[in-house]
């Protein structure tokens, strides 16, 4: 599919300009402030509860600070465990999902919809909802595993147990945003190609990984980009589950970040943080998009 | 086909099958485990082994609504406002995060101009930042343009979190719409404009409808600015309800209550735009039925 | 003409009578707390609040960070969209320490009934008094608290158990008194093949569940947290004494159901009210549940106590444990602060706390001390008698950092990642350099004894004083 990009005439013009001002001012309306604060305290030692400690210049002082504690490399790399267990393993299970339901079956719209589910739950009840189903003692999770022979295990109260445990529930709450775009997208690949290819005798796993995955391959791309962006955010999930126990052991960089910005107030020191963050998730994200835009040139 | 070679594609099959029954258990099990346990009594709640006949207690869905034995609880009071605050709140922000994301994706698919890859990254970055890390900045801004605790605020957040998600998304599904369909018609001396309203939208349908599913989803469930920003006037449903700890400890048959019925009005909304969800992209003029 | 006149002239002065009377029109008092049946009391009872245009609005919040983070944020952006709230009391030194709690000494000297006196002085001194001993007062109590022990006494009077017990112990069996004879009828109990379990206590990351907790084993052994006059941390909170008050309190673990070293108080309470524990350490707020036939299937057998203390290595018996609670902070940015203390002057009666005190608990002296307010429950009485006995965290703004260390090393030593003496000291490290980063100057005396209670309001005594038996 070479095309040529159409060249901006004056209408063209007019359509961009019309076309996107509306969301470039509403976006930088609502992040100029935050994003301006956010850097600028982040050079300085600031409370904005104990703003009667005064404010002052920090410089890197916070930067350094925070990039030379061990206990938060060992959050990045907690982080980095968490998020490509779950952003790998619900692309895996979401784009199978989705290749299971693109051809219409009875009662496949009303699975599609019911799959749905986890995804509109409420966050804040998912975690209490997991939290009571992984207890060692009544959850019903290690009752299941005790009738098939199993131990039980206490999910929640090991820190290696707690990251698989983590990754469960995020797995279920978001798989199925990967099913809805993956399912999208593969239905959008037309009969044409798949009678074709029936016809050369081409094998299941053939139209799959030579067909299918290539033509979809940008909408899943998008997908993993920003299941990936969201996955860093994740902190609730694990407020609800561990408190970030036991010790320190599953507290993501998001939840320090919450914890240094909210109970501890050091607002100074949580912008620092969030910044830090902020160009991790950014320069993996460019990397991904860059990758993304030469995807769509091949094409 | 020959015979080994059907075989093995049945087996495949079986095999696929399989793997989906046990996603489709692991994925609605708890769904269904919430509903029964929102009928539990805490007693029923903790029993081992856990019990599936019992008799249903409807105390949970009460202390939701505020009404029989949770008539005069405080925490109840103005539920029915925080209801129509979140419907109202949720379609409108949705609305206008869909309509500003389908123009953006739009020109973002079918032109190329200088800072493009700029506007769609920062587009993006929107949706990097943790809302822990700036909401006592959102507080501030907020209350000194009086936006705290008003519905216009909260339609402001939802149309911020969303408008990233679905400008990529739009983009994506309208990079699957072939660019002959608008040449073709403004050869045939049709405007641009008026291609992409009545060839090209119609096209998307599938994305346009994935983009509200999601973006109803996070406005619906949006906590973290929610709880701060509003403090009496504009609650929003999840706020209101998830109320947990009571005097009996933590009470889960309120929370797994307010988890069913915060559910339902999202149900309801993917119900309404099913039709569209299923109809994916068009990767060639002849799509898919 | 002059009748047009006269018709807008009298339109006029009854537009400004009605002015000036709805100029008398609704207030509004919104409070933060979390949702529960305490704040449900409170809405319940101003509903009578004889000023009518005066309503009181609560705006609820859950119960966890998001409380703490919605007072906090609103006083960072020193904002009155609450006019006053509800705390843990811990977290009084945190807000008035930053001048956004309003001053409750100067609504004493100017009401006539609001006065420091009407509240028990100790109480008032742990829900408002910051910086301690100065007198100054930014709370009040609205929702006393106390760690208390919660037991099955059917056990307890059962023969069999007890000649079984005198059998293996040599001595009678008796509702605990100090931690060790507590830990011998936890190990007497501890049946796991029938489903029973001597002892239940929270061991949770989270907030403030495992220190509460292991505080008051720390206390009791006669160690301390830190020492007021010079800040030091090191040699108190890692002193010979607290080492082993944590160590005991870890031990008590192996006496609990299987992965109870993460419990918060609802899994305490599902606990024993499944019949799993013979005795939990369990907040008094609780036990109006616990109490309940319709909550707890034992409430029947179950009977509230006071915790146990323990015999230090001094050999002195000291008997402490955490206080909890909740007290009413003043938000000193709200601009009706007039109808609030007229409010506040009605609501802190006795007719109103006595009301209240049929649901949660009141700090008012006069319904304390009396004598229908004893009789009330199954466990009032021992809850004044637990007033004697209480302590609390460090009264500093730097309190959420403090906790937050300490909560993640107790946590450690209770999964065993470290040992309690490698955690204690490094909780006390990390929480010097926290002091230090604050402003605060350590003196470094260096001379902490071993037993640091006797250096730091000692509450030692000779002889176990029994009180439960």
């Amino acid at each position: 599919m070479m095309e040529k990009a159409l060249q901006p005439r004056s209408t063209g013009r007019l359509m961009i300009l019309g076309f996107l001002s509306p969301t470039l001012i509403l976006l930088l309306f609502m992040v100029a402030y935050p994003i301006f604060a956010l850097v600028y305290f982040s050079f300085h030692n600031f409370s904005a509860l104990r703003p009667g400690e005064g404010m002052t210049w920090a410089g890197l002082s916070n930067y350094t600070y925070l990039l030379s504690d061990t206990a938060l490399w060992d959050r990045f790399v907690f982080t980095g465990k968490f998020v490509f267990l779950c952003v790998s393993t619900q692309m895996i299970v979401g784009i199978f999902v989705g290749y299971q339901l693109q051809k219409a079956f009875r009662g496949r719209d009303v699975l599609f919809t019911a799959l749905m589910l986890p995804m509109m739950l409420s966050p804040v009840v998912a975690g209490f909802l997991w939290r009571y189903m992984l207890n060692s003692e009544w959850g019903v999770v290690n009752y299941i595993l005790t009738v098939f022979g199993g131990e039980k295990v206490d999910w929640l109260g090991r820190a290696d147990a707690a990251l698989w445990a983590a990754a469960l529930v995020d797995t279920w709450m978001w798989t199925p945003f990967i099913i809805l775009l993956a399912t999208a997208a593969f239905r959008g690949i037309p009969d044409t190609i798949y009678e074709a290819a029936e016809v050369d005798g081409a094998s299941p796993a053939y139209v799959f990984f030579r067909l299918t995955l290539p033509m979809s391959a940008p909408v899943l791309f998008i997908a993993l980009i920003l299941r990936l962006i969201d996955s860093f955010k994740q902190y609730d999930l694990f407020v609800a589950l561990t408190g970030g126990g036991p010790g320190s052991a599953t507290e993501t960089v998001s939840f320090a970040v919450a914890k240094t910005a909210f109970r501890f107030f050091y607002t100074g020191e949580a912008s620092a943080l969030a910044v830090i963050l902020l160009c991790i998730i950014m320069g993996l994200a460019m990397i991904l998009v860059r990758h993304l835009s030469t995807m769509g040139d091949r094409n | 086909m020959s015979a080994p070679r059907a075989k093995k594609a049945a087996l495949t099959r079986w095999v696929m099958f399989g793997l989906l029954v046990v996603y489709t258990i692991y994925n609605l099990g708890p769904i269904l485990w919430l509903m029964i346990s929102s009928l539990k009594s805490r007693a029923d709640l903790f029993a081992m082994p856990p019990t599936l006949v019992f008799t249903p207690n409807f105390s949970g869905y009460q202390s939701v609504f505020g009404v029989g034995a949770a008539r005069d609880s405080a925490s109840s009071i103005g539920v029915f406002d925080s209801l129509v605050t979140s419907v109202f709140v949720s379609t409108i922000g949705t609305a206008v995060a869909v309509g500003l994301g389908t123009l953006a994706g739009y020109v973002c698919s079918r032109f190329e101009f200088r800072g493009k890859g700029d506007f769609m990254f920062f587009v993006l970055s929107t949706r990097m930042l943790p809302p822990v890390a700036v909401l006592v900045f959102y507080h501030l801004m907020f209350a000194k343009l009086g936006l705290a605790d008003t519905r216009l605020g909260l339609i402001l957040i939802a149309v911020f979190i969303n408008v990233g998600l679905a400008t990529w998304i739009m983009k994506g599904f309208f990079d699957g719409v072939p660019k002959e369909v608008e040449q073709i018609a403004m050869i045939n001396g049709y405007s641009r404009l008026y291609a992409f309203r009545r060839l090209v939208l119609p096209m998307v349908r599938g994305g346009i409808a994935a983009t509200a599913g999601f973006c109803f989803i996070f406005s619906w469930n949006e906590f973290a600015f929610a709880s701060i920003l509003t403090t009496t006037e504009a609650k929003t449903l999840p706020v209101k309800i998830t109320s947990a700890a009571g005097a009996t400890g933590i009470e889960w048959t309120q929370i797994c209550a307010a988890g069913v019925v915060l559910i339902v009005p999202v149900l309801v909304f993917f119900y309404l735009i099913r039709k569209h969800l299923l109809m994916g992209m068009t990767f060639g003029v002849l799509g898919r039925s | 003409m002059k009748y047009r006149s006269t018709l807008l002239a009298s339109a006029a002065v009854g537009g400004i009578l009605c002015g000036a009377v709805t100029a008398n029109a609704e207030t509004t008092l919104t409070f933060v707390w979390h949702a529960g049946t305490c704040a449900d009391a409170i809405v319940e009872i101003a509903r009578d609040y004889p000023d009518k245009t005066v309503t009181i609005v609560p705006a609820l919040v859950p119960y966890g960070p998001e409380w703490h983070n919605k007072i906090a944020s609103e006083f960072a952006i020193q904002g009155d969209a609450f006019d006053f709230a509800m705390w843990d009391s811990q977290s009084t030194a945190e807000f008035a320490g930053g001048g956004h709690a309003v001053k409750i000494n100067d609504i004493f000297d100017n009401s006539s009934y609001l006065k420091a006196d009407i509240f028990p002085a100790s109480s008032l001194s742990q829900y408002g008094e910051y910086p301690d001993g100065s007198g100054e007062f930014y709370g009040l109590p609205v929702n006393q608290d106390a760690y208390g022990l919660m037991y099955r006494k059917d056990l307890f009077e059962n023969p069999d158990e007890q000649a079984a017990f005198k059998a293996k112990y040599g001595r009678d069996l008796r509702v605990p008194e100090t931690y060790q004879e507590a830990r011998e009828v936890a190990e007497f109990f501890t049946r796991p093949d029938q489903g029973l379990y001597g002892w239940g206590q929270m061991g949770g990351r989270d907030y403030d569940f495992a220190t509460t907790a292991s505080n008051s084993f720390l206390w009791s052994f006669g160690g301390e947290l830190y020492n007021p006059e010079t800040m030091e941390v090191l040699g108190y909170l890692n002193s010979p004494a607290s080492i082993a008050g944590v160590q005991a309190y870890v031990d008590m673990f192996q006496f609990g159901p299987p992965g109870s070293g993460n419990w918060g108080y609802d899994e305490v309470n599902a606990s024993f009210q499944q019949g799993q524990l013979a005795m939990a350490m369990q907040w008094f707020y609780f036990n109006g549940s616990n109490a309940d036939p319709a909550v707890n299937k034992f409430a029947e057998s179950t009977k509230f106590g006071i915790l146990p203390g323990a015999i230090g290595s001094d050999g002195k018996f000291r008997r402490q444990f955490s206080v909890g609670g909740q007290g009413m902070g003043i938000n000193k940015y709200s601009k009706k602060l007039p109808e609030l203390v007229k409010f506040m002057e009605w609501y802190f009666q006795p007719e109103q706390q006595k009301r209240y005190a049929a649901i949660c608990q009141t700090g008012l002296k006069a319904v304390l001390e009396s004598p229908d307010w004893q009789d009330l429950n199954s466990y009032n009485a021992q809850f004044s008698e637990a007033l004697a006995y209480l302590n609390d965290y460090w009264h500093l703004p730097e309190y959420p950092v403090l906790l937050d260390i300490l909560q993640e090393e107790v946590s450690n030593a209770i999964a065993g990642s470290k040992t309690v003496e490698a955690a204690l000291t490094d909780a006390a490290t990390r929480q010097e350099r926290t002091l230090e980063r604050a402003g605060h100057k350590i003196d470094r005396k260096g001379n902490a004894p071993e037993v640091p209670d006797t250096m730091i309001s000692p509450v030692g005594v000779d002889a176990v004083v029994p009180v439960n038996n």
